[in-house]
């Protein structure tokens, strides 16, 4: 794929200013040498473009029902429904039985759900509240474990000591309970964001002049807002920040004991600017390892907290499957639709991340917290 | 003769490992005066290094210094804290952690043996001299202020650096500093190789890179740690003639660590010689390697070859360095399993004598008594004879 290596390549000389050369080098050959990583790119790219662009590339309003569309197969598949109608004939009501196929339409290439909504909407969607989580909660839980980490391995003893035995009881906590716990203690704090691309009727626009298959109109009036799921984003952060602190600190037990720390100290170099300057910097690179790896774990999180209903949000692929389960054996799609976008996020994040693992550092085994 | 600039007086460094208390540093006591070149030899394992590391506070965990004081000549800190203070001197042991760290830099500085590994690989070298000239320029800036005394790290600007993380911690006049210096050791073209990162180095240039950083501070100490051993031998020398050049142009002091004894006859003025974590000789050089009393010194300068009087065979030292752990030390002379000597005296701890001349002293009898074969020790005295060869 020449395209796509020469567009990483513009992106990697972008990031010259933070990587170094060599770094750059690395990371382009194993790309070269690995088609994981491509597909893993591709999929990635993808479902970012998705989610920025969601209110231009979604055909439909996500939200919008439409119960007589209810049920729609996805393209491809049929469904046979049970329709029971009332005749009048010769003056006697009869009740007819009959079975009606109901084919797919090209306006909902997913089919519908069980409210008639768009599936592919609503995929489109949810890989916003997905990647959101993912991300902020990452970079949360780096905010508060990285530092921690840090500190606890460049002071050692009884600093460490404290800060790693409070790392060991959140890890010996399940995960998920203490997920549960802090949404049930702080309840539901969704923050409704502007969506920029129809606030400032650039969807309007946009959607205007395309048009759907089929000879439809690309339907405007797309949600106005976005909500974040602000309390998950701190509860999955709060949950992951151990994974951090870990690998931080091993990283800084082995890195304080550099002698350029010691020329460091030499000099005059306060604790804060030793930390910063010398032991952050070389114990980067497993760490960002780690966060692609805590990115689909979160994913992974937030979709479990939203398919038990704790998310705040009915746009996220975990509770469309939940909404799907009463349906699974009439249409299975409801449910199938979603579980397949977070199968194929999930894969394409872990594939950047061996990428990166392999490229940054061949040394170090992937480590990652789960569901 | 010139002021003392730090007396080390009965200075013990010791080491809690699991294997046991280790004694690294045993009542060791020198002074160094300003401008000169004291010299501090051994074999590995002596000591020398935790010395080093002693004098700029530098021991780590499981390491602690446990006994004996370091006076800093430094009449301003002497009127400040008025309870570690012996006339113009401080005992540096006594100072708070802040005060201490504050000494490094513009009273200490260190070089250290292995230049590739002391400097941070993933920042050029250029900069990470400009941020000693920068950490310096802002613990002075306003002593007592937090930013200060965090110089430029605290809480705020991690929060700061995650926002914005391109921002440069030196600045332009730091980085000028840095050039000048890189020049001053002897770095062609400084203002490109400041923008080199240390793998595009090589180790003699690393080495000059180390001292230029050193001397950021302006130090009036210089503690040398086996600067040379890492590098050949016609760069040692290159080394050693620029660590003279600056220590005459800024008479500033050096305190020159290694085990190479030619390194000593070239450089230094003074000479102290460990073994097993005690000055067991020091003294002027000429005392020193013209005069040497302890058996241990006479082997150590009988082991080096004699350009003058080829003899085909060395006289080495039988035996190794023993053990620091203290479990196995014993009161007794130290090398008195080596020493071909030893006499029964020489069970005791021998103390240090003064041996005359100007200020030479050794810890071993022989100061006040010669060798009497009567009293010496049987050959198998400390077991099997294996140590002794």
């Amino acid at each position: 794929m020449p395209l796509l290596d020469d567009l990483l390549g513009v992106l990697l000389r972008g990031l010259s200013g933070v990587l170094s050369p060599r770094t750059i080098r690395n990371l382009r050959s194993e790309l070269r040498s690995s088609v994981l990583a491509k597909i893993g790119i591709v999929l990635i790219v993808v479902v970012l473009l998705m989610a920025t662009f969601a209110p231009l590339v979604a055909p439909w309003n996500p939200t919008s029902q439409n119960t007589s569309e209810a049920r729609e197969p996805p393209l491809g598949f049929s469904r046979v429904e049970n329709q029971t109608t009332q005749q009048t004939v010769d003056g006697e009501v009869q009740i007819i039985n009959e079975q009606v196929q109901v084919n797919a339409t090209a306006a909902h290439p997913l089919g519908t759900d069980g409210l008639g909504r768009d599936m592919l909407s609503r995929v489109i969607y949810g890989a916003r509240t997905s990647l959101l989580v993912g991300l902020l909660g990452t970079m949360l839980a780096m905010v508060i474990g990285v530092p921690v980490g840090l500190v606890s391995g460049y002071y050692k003893g009884r600093v460490d000591d404290t800060l790693m035995r409070i790392a060991d009881v959140s890890l010996a906590f399940p995960s998920l309970v203490l997920a549960i716990a802090l949404v049930g203690l702080f309840g539901q704090a969704s923050v409704p964001v502007p969506d920029p691309f129809v606030t400032f009727g650039v969807a309007e626009v946009i959607r205007g002049a395309m048009s759907l298959p089929g000879g439809l109109t690309y339907p405007t009036g797309m949600p106005e807002t976005f909500t974040l799921p602000g309390t998950v984003i701190v509860v999955v952060g709060v949950v992951n920040w151990v994974w951090f602190a870990r690998v931080a600190r091993g990283e800084a037990l082995g890195v304080r004991e550099e002698e350029y720390v010691k020329a460091a100290k030499s000099i005059g170099g306060s604790d804060g600017f030793i930390i910063r300057r010398h032991v952050l910097p070389n114990s980067l690179t497993p760490i960002l390892v780690l966060g692609t790896i805590q990115v689909a774990a979160i994913v992974l999180l937030e979709s479990a907290l939203s398919f038990l209903g704790f998310s705040g949000t009915t746009l996220s692929w975990g509770f469309d499957i939940a909404q799907g389960r009463q349906y699974q054996t009439t249409a299975w799609w409801i449910a199938a639709m979603p579980g397949l976008a977070i199968v194929f996020t999930v894969i394409g994040i872990n594939l950047v991340g061996d990428w990166l693992r392999d490229a940054l550092d061949p040394g170090i085994e992937g480590e990652g917290g789960g569901v | 003769m010139a002021r003392d600039l730090l007396r080390v007086e009965n200075l013990s460094t010791r080491f809690f490992t699991g294997e046991g208390q280790v004694n690294a540093v045993e009542s060791v006591n020198f002074d160094v005066r300003e401008g000169e070149i004291l010299g501090i030899v051994g074999e590995s394992g002596s000591g020398k290094s935790v010395t080093a590391l002693s004098l700029v506070d530098l021991v780590e965990s499981p390491g602690r210094i446990t006994a004996g004081q370091v006076w800093l000549r430094n009449p301003d800190l002497a009127e400040e804290f008025p309870e570690a203070a012996d006339g113009s001197f401080v005992d540096l042991r006594e100072l708070p952690n802040g005060v201490r760290r504050s000494l490094r830099g513009p009273t200490f500085s260190m070089i250290f043996q292995d230049p590739m590994s002391s400097f941070n690989p993933s920042i050029t070298v250029g900069e990470q001299i400009a941020e000693a000239v920068e950490v310096q320029r802002r613990a002075t800036a306003n002593p007592r202020s937090t930013r200060s005394r965090t110089q430029g790290y605290g809480l705020a600007s991690y929060l700061v650096d995650g926002l914005a993380p391109g921002r440069d911690y030196t600045d332009e006049a730091s980085h000028e500093r840095a050039v000048e210096l890189l020049e001053q050791v002897g770095i062609p073209d400084p203002a490109e190789r400041a923008d080199e990162y240390p793998h595009e180095f090589s180790g003699g240039m690393l080495q000059r890179a180390m001292i230029a950083q050193a001397l950021a501070g302006e130090p009036d100490l210089l503690v040398a740690d086996e600067p040379t051993t890492a590098l050949d031998v016609t760069i040692q020398a290159q080394i050693l003639e620029l660590l003279r050049e600056i220590q005459t142009e800024r008479d500033m002091s050096i305190v020159l660590i290694t085990h190479d004894l030619g390194v000593i006859a070239r450089m230094c003025d003074r000479v102290g010689v460990m073994y097993a974590g005690e000055i067991v000789e020091r003294g002027t050089l000429e005392d020193v390697f013209d005069d040497p009393i302890h058996p241990y010194t006479q082997g150590l300068i009988g082991s080096i070859p004699d350009l003058d009087d080829p003899a085909p065979r060395l006289q080495p030292i039988e035996g190794n360095v023993p053990s620091l752990l203290d479990s196995e030390m014993g009161e007794r002379c130290y090398f008195a399993n080596r020493c071909p000597k030893a006499m029964q005296e020489c069970l005791q701890p021998p103390g240090e004598r003064e041996a005359g001349g100007e200020e030479h002293a050794a810890r071993c009898v022989l100061v006040d008594r010669e060798y009497d074969e009567l009293d010496a020790l049987p050959d198998n005295y400390f077991g099997s004879g294996g140590e002794r060869g």
